[in-house]
């Protein structure tokens, strides 16, 4: 899963190259959105600081 | 700024890019530092980042690949930003090897930073944006750069694989999951 993003972000660059540019965006919106996901997932501690 | 100043200096600036990536590559094979979930999420976010910058050297320059750029500095940004405050209390702890004393977070937060600065730059020159009036074949420069790119993306999904399986990674990875006899198929999905 934590693979994925890389994944979504190389076939966006093969469509990117295969002059695709919508279809290469629209890699790269799914790949931040993963991107995203997985940093909720993982940012699970509460923070020891005072702000 | 024409086109072709514009494509030099885009592709420059991944070839920029494509160096951390290599250099982190480098820390987790030849220094054995396993980079951790937050600190894989940090190498997404500069391919996030040089998307747009790619983008920039295969359609010719646009504001719009610039945004791409700048918003991925930016989600790679916020997670240096996490990492950095859970070791930022003295005696909280560090992860991974310091480099002339920095962790690799905290330049990592730096090289955003850069990226947004000298993409904000780039948007000043707008001559950079009128359309091109022949077809250009794309510079040796721009190949090598793209090419390095994408194999650097390719080799994450493998050393991701095979640090975290097809799960989410461990917090504290302390070998290649890839390589655990005990692994099957149906732990893949279920990290400890």
């Amino acid at each position: 899963m934590m693979s994925l993003p890389f994944l979504l972000f190389a076939c966006g660059l093969g469509a990117g190259w295969m002059q695709r540019r919508g279809a290469a965006l629209g890699f790269w919106a799914a790949g931040v959105l993963v991107l995203l996901v997985l940093f909720k997932l993982h940012a699970t501690d509460a923070l020891n600081i005072s702000l | 700024m024409t086109p072709e100043q514009s494509k030099l200096l885009n592709g420059l600036g991944l070839i920029a890019i494509d160096t951390v990536l290599v250099l982190a590559f480098v820390d987790q094979l030849w220094f054995r530092d396993l980079p951790c979930p937050l600190c894989i999420l940090q190498r997404v976010g500069f391919i996030a980042a040089g998307f747009g910058i790619a983008l920039n050297l295969l359609f010719g320059p646009k504001p719009s690949h610039y945004g791409i750029t700048i918003l991925g500095a930016c989600a790679g940004a916020i997670i240096s930003v996490r990492q950095i405050l859970l070791h930022i209390v003295p005696g909280s702890g560090e992860y991974g090897n310091a480099i002339f004393g920095l962790h690799l977070y905290s330049w990592a937060l730096m090289f955003f930073g850069l990226m947004v600065i000298g993409t904000g730059i780039m948007l000043f020159f707008e001559r950079q944006f009128a359309p091109e009036t022949k077809i250009q074949q794309p510079s040796l420069l721009s190949v090598v750069a793209l090419a390095t790119f994408f194999l650097l993306a390719a080799g994450n999904v493998i050393s991701t694989l095979s640090i975290c399986g097809v799960g989410l990674c461990p917090d504290n990875p302390s070998g290649y999951l890839i390589f655990n006899d005990n692994l099957s198929i149906t732990s893949l999905g279920n990290p400890a």
